[in-house]
């Protein structure tokens, strides 16, 4: 963690076998050689999943302890007792139900937003020829470093005359005009990579550009569609920012600005804190595993053809 | 009945007209987001940064004065330097890291997929969350880390909560999420050709050589837009630091980042025109800043298809 991974990791790809090995004794010390860079990158691979796993381990474990174990020193790494109840008890002092149906609902919201308009956007970029379309494609893209504090404050002085402040408006509008550059980039990646002559042939039959929209791309870019919901999810699972900007009633907390209440009001009790911490973590995660494929398939649409 | 509206209204005659709407139909929703949600709110941001403003009433015009504030404020250049600490070190580091970890994974080591998963589970961990841990773990008199260096005799600092720590913590806390573009970098490895590293071979290119002239130009697109967007992105930090620190900039505004100040300026000082002072002087730092990496990415950024 403290420095870059080690160098050897490059010393030993995988080498094409070479037929030039002179007998057993050169057999074998390329053998051992194989071996030993084999377990040289083992150890540096286990060192460090100690150090990238040590956090979460170390979070799960606290947040079965009592609040006085927590603080024990020399560390206590398995809790004993185990303590279930630091779960319930928190769960019964901070509406975190609440704050998990408030994710939720902002989540699905936004969902529908990204997908109807991301897709829509997408679909302009890629399956259409029009004068002027690159140009505006990489106006989009130039958006995503436009830092967000260059639009905040007046964006926020527009939400307030709308009334919209103290509620999730000012952040699930914007998903309906393709919002998430992200989310129409991979989906532009995505129906690029479907045959021009699908379209074509559609075009001769006299289908309509929203019939071949709707009834041709869309269904086959499901995958990519589900990248995307994955992906918007987690995005608003994550989003601290805009609810700290826009969210003011206790009441309508995401489960970010919950969490963030725990650490203000319990400081002593760490159980508790790290109770929280896995609860907002674990359905991620459990997600993350569930959905690996649809994950590792988005981040190589996006990554490849960057 | 449609057909011939349509034939009526001229522009619909030729058929790259006809093209031209059909495709401005189809990305208007962002059309329209970007006028509203981007292009008038980062004109009014400009105009205000000209303005002293609170938000109730109208910004009233004082020229230069916003600027000529910024300048001479110490607090505003402490924040302009911790931006500048946390990403000229986070940055590199998180980069090469997630190189290094991408090409050890793409080695056809046993249990890929185990560790690959391992080292991407931090990064999905959320944001408020992994804050929260890492408070706990480098708790100064608690904590594991303090406690772990005790075993071995180092009286460990006290982290987020000293002047001199603090911004590195910071950047540990950056560096644990770098499987996201490790998993990126790995994705672009493996779409590496493997018939490259065997021609590269048979000229008698070693490991070193592969590294420099097979594999870094191969995936340098995605080095560069990587770079670009994790550059930009630390230069927004702010999440963190305010979960993190009470009251956001301590100790000695020693975690004071840019967006940080802005945050309070804005939100707290409701100095509104100074803020966007702050925000467009934010924007044109970023805009240099990318356009210099594009600029010298001729240099070091290899294209494959560029024979036009």
């Amino acid at each position: 963690m403290r420095s870059a991974p080690p160098q050897p990791a490059i010393s030993v790809p995988p080498a094409p076998p070479t037929p030039s090995a002179p007998g057993w004794r050169g057999s074998l010390r390329k053998r051992l050689r194989k071996l030993g860079s084999s377990a040289s990158k083992h150890l540096v691979l286990i060192v460090l999943s100690c150090v990238f796993g040590l956090p979460l381990i170390w979070m799960i474990s606290t947040s079965f302890k009592t609040a006085g174990q927590a603080l024990q020193l020399p560390v206590v790494w398995w809790p004993h007792p185990f303590l279930w109840s630091n779960y319930p008890q928190l769960f019964a002092a901070l509406p975190i139900w609440r704050f998990f149906l408030n994710t939720f609902v902002y989540a699905a919201v936004t969902i529908v937003g990204v997908l109807i308009s991301s897709s829509l956007v997408a679909y302009g970029f890629s399956r259409l020829k029009w004068p002027g379309r690159d140009a505006l494609f990489y106006v989009m893209l130039m958006t995503m470093i436009l830092p967000f504090i260059c639009t905040l404050i007046p964006l926020f002085v527009m939400y307030k005359r709308f009334g919209w402040i103290g509620g999730y408006l000012p952040l699930e509008v914007p998903t309906f005009f393709g919002s998430s550059v992200f989310s129409t980039f991979l989906l532009r990646q995505f129906f690029m990579t479907i045959p021009q002559s699908l379209s074509e042939a559609a075009r001769i039959d006299g289908a309509s550009e929203f019939f071949i929209y709707s009834r041709i791309i869309l269904p086959l870019a499901k995958p990519a569609m589900a990248t995307v919901i994955l992906f918007q999810f987690i995005y608003c699972w994550n989003d601290y920012l805009g609810p700290l900007i826009y969210i003011s009633n206790q009441n309508s907390y995401p489960l970010s600005l919950g969490l963030d209440l725990i650490l203000g009001d319990y400081t002593t009790n760490w159980a508790w804190v790290m109770a929280g911490a896995t609860a907002a973590t674990a359905p991620i995660v459990i997600l993350f595993f569930l959905t690996q494929r649809t994950f590792i398939q988005g981040i190589a649409l996006t990554g490849t053809k960057g | 009945m449609q057909m011939t509206t349509r034939a009526a209204i001229p522009a619909f005659r030729s058929p790259g007209a006809r093209r031209l709407w059909l495709g401005l139909l189809f990305v208007s929703p962002w059309i329209i987001g970007f006028c509203g949600f981007y292009l008038y709110p980062f004109f009014a941001t400009l105009y205000y940064s000209f303005t002293s403003f609170t938000g109730i009433g109208n910004p009233t015009f004082t020229g230069l004065a916003n600027f000529d504030a910024l300048i001479h404020d110490a607090t505003f250049r402490t924040a302009l330097f911790n931006t500048f600490y946390y990403t000229v070190i986070e940055v590199p580091f998180s980069t090469i890291g997630a190189l290094g970890l991408a090409m050890l994974l793409n080695m056809n080591v046993r249990g890929q997929a185990f560790y690959r998963t391992l080292f991407y589970i931090p990064s999905i961990v959320p944001v408020v969350a992994s804050s929260l841990i890492f408070v706990w773990i480098f708790q100064p008199s608690f904590g594991v880390v303090n406690a772990l260096l005790a075993d071995v005799h180092i009286n460990g600092p006290a982290w987020f909560f000293s002047i001199t720590w603090s911004k590195p913590t910071f950047i540990l806390l950056g560096l644990w999420g770098m499987g996201q573009p490790m998993v990126i970098y790995l994705a672009a490895l493996q779409g590496v050709p493997k018939e490259m590293y065997e021609v590269a071979a048979l000229e008698g290119a070693g490991p070193w050589q592969r590294l420099r002239y097979v594999t870094l130009p191969m995936i340098s697109p995605i080095i560069l837009f990587n770079v670009i967007l994790s550059l930009v992105l630390s230069i927004q930090y702010f999440t963190q630091a305010q979960v993190i620190e009470t009251p956001p900039g301590s100790p000695g505004n020693s975690t004071m980042f840019y967006v940080t100040y802005y945050y309070q300026q804005a939100f707290q000082y409701l100095h509104l025109g100074y803020a966007s002072a702050m925000a467009f002087l934010l924007f044109v730092l970023v805009l240099i800043v990318t356009v210099v990496l594009l600029k010298t990415s001729s240099r070091w950024v290899y294209y494959e298809n560029e024979e036009r």
